[in-house]
């Protein structure tokens, strides 16, 4: 039996379509799909994603913890701030997962794993942490909080309308705790999110995190499910493991090849897991990079899927790690890992669609612009 | 055709049928009309598909077996493959959806329909289901 998340009775009341995604029963769609990426790219969506991991990570060796699990030194993010996008790797430079960690405090940091390894990754800190003898409590908050995520380019406006104009002055990446919106007592408010739109993310204890999803959608937020929040990310070029990365390195590249984030693997950093292999990686040469597709106009509506391969004439060149239509462009588009000397932007590739061959443009993330509000 | 539509529900989805039609465990509905079936993805298909974006649609002209795949339906959430119910030749196609794919999801038996293939074996037509049994066959796969 999936998992269900703490706010499944809202969602059904208000016509949830719920599917599994990674163990867990997750509102999939409200009112289609495609209305509710529009809704995030042209105004406001709000979504639940509690179905993703949250730990809390204190003690006096929690940092040190974090420095060695960690591709970026994140002891230099401040307190009251995420820290950029960064990578756990296996022994072999392959993605467990992507993370942003959050530092609460000098030795307190919030992790949000991604939903799928949500558990490995509660246990790989504690074993880690056992290992190097590190005095670090870990503690699942996932059963404490749930987790919103309102997004798109009037996140601001409907913070604003709700009272929360004193948020609006969060640099992206920053965060508050214990503050109040619409009269409704939140635990954490970021400046972050995974759509590419500006917008907030909200931890908050489960009746709070539900009053708040219900006062966002009367000041105008529309709910959004998790498919749309897949689209959503393949157009922004954010990567997800099971697709872009995973541990197996028969199936994956390692790291270097994810061309993830700016500064997200910091050259100048040592004693992280996975770094020999990392460098070896890196000075052999990146074999496959990832890059972003989009369909040309002729093959606008094929749409590539994972797995398919590409083609130079007869020449197999890569393949596509997560695929859908954007309903923004009107196209297929995709992101895809193409062998390096191919991977020219701009140029066209063709794409194995059921054994027909469709035409796209290789280009560069995101995918469609971003921050384009409707009047 | 709207006249014949009748409402069901199995296992908390509710999708339309139009009595009058006969319809296949793989979810295409087909009207036959003087020789030619015209057909389409059932109103619970295009429910389990949800936002349609894509058609690719036979040639016409074309000979199809019973059962071949000659048309696919995209939608954001996966690939489907629509297989023709009879024997024959693609008559006419639904250009339409080519640039309106969601038709598929607006109005499924009626400006949705996908192609129409003039029959060669009529006694094909008896494999088909009618709408109660197409009902049972929904009913089996999400029990």
């Amino acid at each position: 039996m999936p998992r269900r998340v703490l706010l499944e009775d809202l969602h059904a009341s208000l016509g949830a379509v719920f599917g599994e995604f990674a163990g867990w029963s997750v509102p999939m769609s409200y009112e289609g799909t495609l209305k509710e990426h529009m809704a995030v790219r042209r105004e406001a969506g709000i979504f639940d994603i509690s179905h993703m991991g949250r730990m809390l990570v204190s003690g006096e060796g929690s940092t040190e913890l974090l420095e060695r699990i960690y591709t970026k030194r994140v002891s230099k993010t401040k307190v009251g701030f995420m820290s950029g996008p960064t990578l756990a790797l296996n022994e072999h430079a392959r993605v467990r997962d992507d993370e942003m960690p959050y530092r609460l405090g000098e030795d307190e940091w919030l992790i949000v794993p991604n939903a799928a390894v949500a558990d490995s990754m509660l246990s790989y800190f504690r074993e880690t942490a056992e290992s190097l003898g590190l005095e670090v409590r870990i503690e699942d908050l996932r059963s404490k909080y749930a987790l919103l995520a309102l997004q798109g380019p009037k996140a601001a406006d409907i913070v604003e309308a709700l009272g929360g104009g004193d948020l609006l002055g969060l640099k992206p990446l920053q965060f508050v705790r214990g503050v109040e919106l619409a009269g409704v007592k939140l635990e954490l408010v970021s400046r972050s999110g995974w759509t590419g739109e500006d917008g907030f993310e909200i931890l908050a204890e489960p009746q709070a995190a539900r009053a708040l999803f219900s006062k966002a959608l009367e000041a105008g937020a529309k709910p959004a499910g998790i498919a749309a929040r897949d689209t959503l990310r393949i157009e922004a070029g954010f990567v997800l493991g099971g697709h872009e990365y995973g541990e197996d390195p028969k199936k994956w590249p390692c790291a270097v090849s994810l061309r993830y984030g700016l500064g997200a693997i910091d050259w100048g950093k040592s004693g992280f897991v996975g770094e020999d292999a990392l460098r070896a990686c890196r000075r052999e040469g990146v074999r496959w990079i990832r890059i972003g597709l989009v369909m040309k106009k002729k093959y606008a509506r094929m749409i590539p899927r994972q797995g398919y391969r590409l083609y130079v004439d007869d020449v197999d060149v890569g393949w596509v790690t997560s695929g859908t239509y954007s309903p923004v462009i009107g196209r297929g588009v995709a992101q895809a890992y193409i062998d390096s000397r191919y991977a020219y932007i701009g140029d066209s590739i063709e794409i194995d669609i059921r054994g027909k061959r469709g035409e796209a443009k290789i280009q560069e993330f995101p995918l469609v612009p971003l921050g384009v509000k409707t009047a | 055709m709207a006249s014949d539509l009748l409402e069901v529900e199995v296992a908390g989805i509710k999708f339309k049928l139009d009595k009058s039609l006969k319809y296949t465990e793989s979810d295409e509905w087909v009207r036959v009309e003087g020789g030619v079936a015209t057909v389409g993805i059932t109103d619970f298909a295009q429910k389990e598909l949800k936002d349609i974006v894509g058609v690719e649609l036979p040639e016409v002209g074309a000979a199809v077996k019973a059962g071949d795949t000659v048309a696919t339906v995209e939608s954001i959430k996966a690939t489907a493959e629509i297989y023709s119910p009879v024997s024959g030749e693609i008559v006419e196609v639904n250009e339409k959806l080519l640039d309106a794919p969601e038709t598929i999801n607006e109005d499924p038996y009626g400006e949705g329909w996908i192609f129409k293939v003039r029959i060669s074996d009529p006694s094909e037509l008896d494999k088909l289901l009618d709408f109660q049994s197409y009902i049972e066959s929904v009913k089996k796969r999400k029990s």
